[in-house]
C-alpha cells in the first residue's frame, strides 16, 4: 500500500517541473530577478528589463508551457526569428524620432561610424576564440548597440547564436549608463567635457519630410541586405513628419510600439534557458559584447577628439558626443548628456548628442550591410 | 563567402567594413549638408498642412 502511494507521488512529481530543476535554473532565475531589480530600483531601462527578466525567470522553471512549441512566449520568439518584430520596432522608433539634430549638424554624422570600432574588435576577438567568421560577425554586431539590427544580422549570419546575441545586445544597451561613463571620463579631460556646443540651425518641415524619402532611396540602393529595417524606420518617420497622418504615427509610436516591446522582451527572455544559455560560448559572447561596447564608446570619443584637431577654436565639439555615436537611441545620447551636466549644470548636451546617436543607427546598418555583402549573405 | 574564414579574413573584413562605413556615412553627411538648399524651393507651413489634413 505504502509503496503504491509513494509510486503514485513519484509519478506525480515526475509530471511537475520539480524533478527537472537543477542549479543552472537557480542561477538563471537569479539573473532574471537581478534584471527586474535593476529596472525597478535603479530604473535601468525598465521597458526592456522587466519583460526580459520575467520571461528569463519563467523559462527556467521546468515544465513551463509558455516556452514550449505552441506556447505564447515561443510564438513571440518566432516573431523575432522570422524577422517580423525587428522591422516593426524600427517602424515605431521612426515614428518617435525627430531626425532634426542629425539634419542640422551633418558634421557630427561621421561619429556614427567612428563609434563602431568595437564591432570589429569583438569580431576579430571572436574569430581568435575559434568562432566561424559568420558567427564572429553576428557577435561583433552586438557592438552596434542596436538591438533590432543585432537580431537581424544575427539571424542572417548565425541564427543558432540568436539567444546569446540578443540578450547581450539588449542587456548591455540597458546597462549603458553603467558601462559608458568610466570610459568617457578616462579618455577626456574636465575641460573637454565642459565644451559647450553652438546652437543648431532650425530644420524646416520640407527638409524633415524629404529626409525619410531620400534616406529610403539611398539605403535600398546601396544596402539592400539591411534595407527592411531602415526603410521601416523611415516610413514611421514620414508618418510623423508629414503632419497629415497623426493617427497612424501616434499608433506606431505608442500602442504598436508598446505591443512590440512586450513581444520582443518576452521573446528574448524566454531564450535564456539554463540548458542552452549556461555554456562557455555564452560567457565568451557576453565578454566579447562588453568589449564591443567599451571599444565602441572609446573609439567614438577618440574620433571626436581627432575631429577637434581639425576644427577651429570656438567650433570644437564636446568629445562626449562621440560616445553617443554608438547608436542605442536615445540611451547613449542621454548618457553623454548626464556626464556633461555633472561637469557643468548648464551644459545641456542632449539635443546635440541626438545627432551622432541617430547617425549611429545608420552606422550600424551600414556596417551590418557591408558585413553581409562581404560574407556573401543576402 | 568573399573573405576567407580565418583570422586574416576577420581582420580584412573589419578593415574594409570600418573604412567603407566611414566613407558611406560621410557621404550621407554630405547629402545632409546639401539639405538647406532645398529650402530655396519654398516653404511648407505646419499650420496650413494641418488645416488641409483629414
Amino acid at each position: 500500500m505504502l509503496e503504491q502511494v509513494l509510486g503514485f507521488l513519484q509519478a506525480m512529481a515526475d509530471q511537475t517541473g520539480i524533478a527537472h530543476f537543477w542549479w543552472g535554473n537557480v542561477v538563471m532565475i537569479a539573473i532574471g530577478c537581478t534584471m527586474i531589480l535593476l529596472a525597478i530600483v535603479k530604473k535601468y531601462e525598465p521597458l526592456l528589463l522587466i519583460g526580459i527578466g520575467f520571461a528569463c525567470v519563467i523559462s527556467n522553471v521546468p515544465g513551463s508551457d509558455l516556452i514550449l512549441p505552441g506556447g505564447l512566449f515561443n510564438y513571440a520568439y518566432h516573431g523575432v526569428e522570422l524577422l517580423v518584430i525587428p522591422p516593426l520596432i524600427f517602424f515605431g522608433v521612426g515614428a518617435m524620432t525627430d531626425f532634426g539634430p542629425m539634419i542640422a549638424h551633418p558634421k557630427l554624422v561621421v561619429l556614427g561610424a567612428m563609434a563602431h570600432l568595437g564591432i570589429f574588435i569583438s569580431l576579430i576577438g571572436a574569430k581568435a576564440l575559434g568562432f566561424s567568421l559568420n558567427e564572429a560577425g553576428a557577435i561583433g554586431i552586438i557592438g552596434g548597440a542596436d538591438g533590432p539590427m543585432a537580431v537581424f544580422v544575427c539571424v542572417k549570419l548565425a541564427p543558432h547564436l540568436l539567444p546569446q546575441v540578443a540578450v547581450a545586445a539588449y542587456s548591455y544597451m540597458a546597462l549603458m549608463p553603467l558601462i559608458q561613463p568610466p570610459v568617457m571620463k578616462l579618455l577626456t579631460s574636465k575641460k573637454e567635457r565642459q565644451i559647450r556646443m553652438k546652437q543648431m540651425r532650425p530644420v524646416s518641415r520640407l527638409e524633415k519630410i524629404a529626409f525619410p524619402i531620400v534616406i529610403g532611396i539611398v539605403v535600398n540602393l546601396f544596402f539592400p541586405p539591411v534595407a527592411p529595417l531602415i526603410t521601416m524606420l523611415m516610413l514611421g518617420n514620414l508618418f510623423k513628419e508629414c503632419l497629415v497622418t497623426d493617427r497612424l504615427y501616434k499608433t506606431a509610436a505608442n500602442d504598436l510600439m508598446n505591443v512590440i516591446i512586450i513581444i520582443l522582451t518576452v521573446a528574448i527572455g524566454s531564450t535564456m534557458n539554463a540548458e542552452k544559455f549556461l555554456t562557455v560560448k555564452t560567457i565568451e559572447i557576453i565578454v566579447l559584447g562588453l568589449i564591443a561596447f567599451l571599444g565602441g564608446t572609446a573609439s567614438g570619443v577618440i574620433g571626436a577628439k581627432v575631429m577637434n584637431l581639425f576644427l577651429k577654436e570656438g567650433e570644437k565639439i564636446n568629445p562626449l558626443l562621440g560616445s553617443a555615436g554608438i547608436a542605442s537611441v536615445p540611451i547613449a545620447a542621454r548618457v553623454a548628456h548626464i556626464v556633461a551636466v555633472k561637469e557643468d549644470r548648464e551644459n545641456l548636451l542632449i539635443y546635440h548628442a541626438m545627432g551622432p546617436n541617430l547617425a549611429g543607427v545608420f552606422g550600424t546598418a551600414i556596417s551590418g550591410g557591408i558585413m553581409l555583402a562581404l560574407l556573401g549573405v543576402k | 563567402m568573399i573573405v576567407p574564414d580565418s583570422l586574416y579574413g576577420a581582420c580584412l573584413l573589419s578593415l574594409i567594413d570600418f573604412f567603407l562605413s566611414i566613407v558611406m556615412i560621410t557621404g550621407i553627411g554630405f547629402v545632409l549638408a546639401a539639405f538647406p538648399l532645398m529650402n530655396r524651393l519654398g516653404k511648407l507651413d505646419d499650420e496650413t498642412i494641418r488645416k488641409t489634413s483629414h
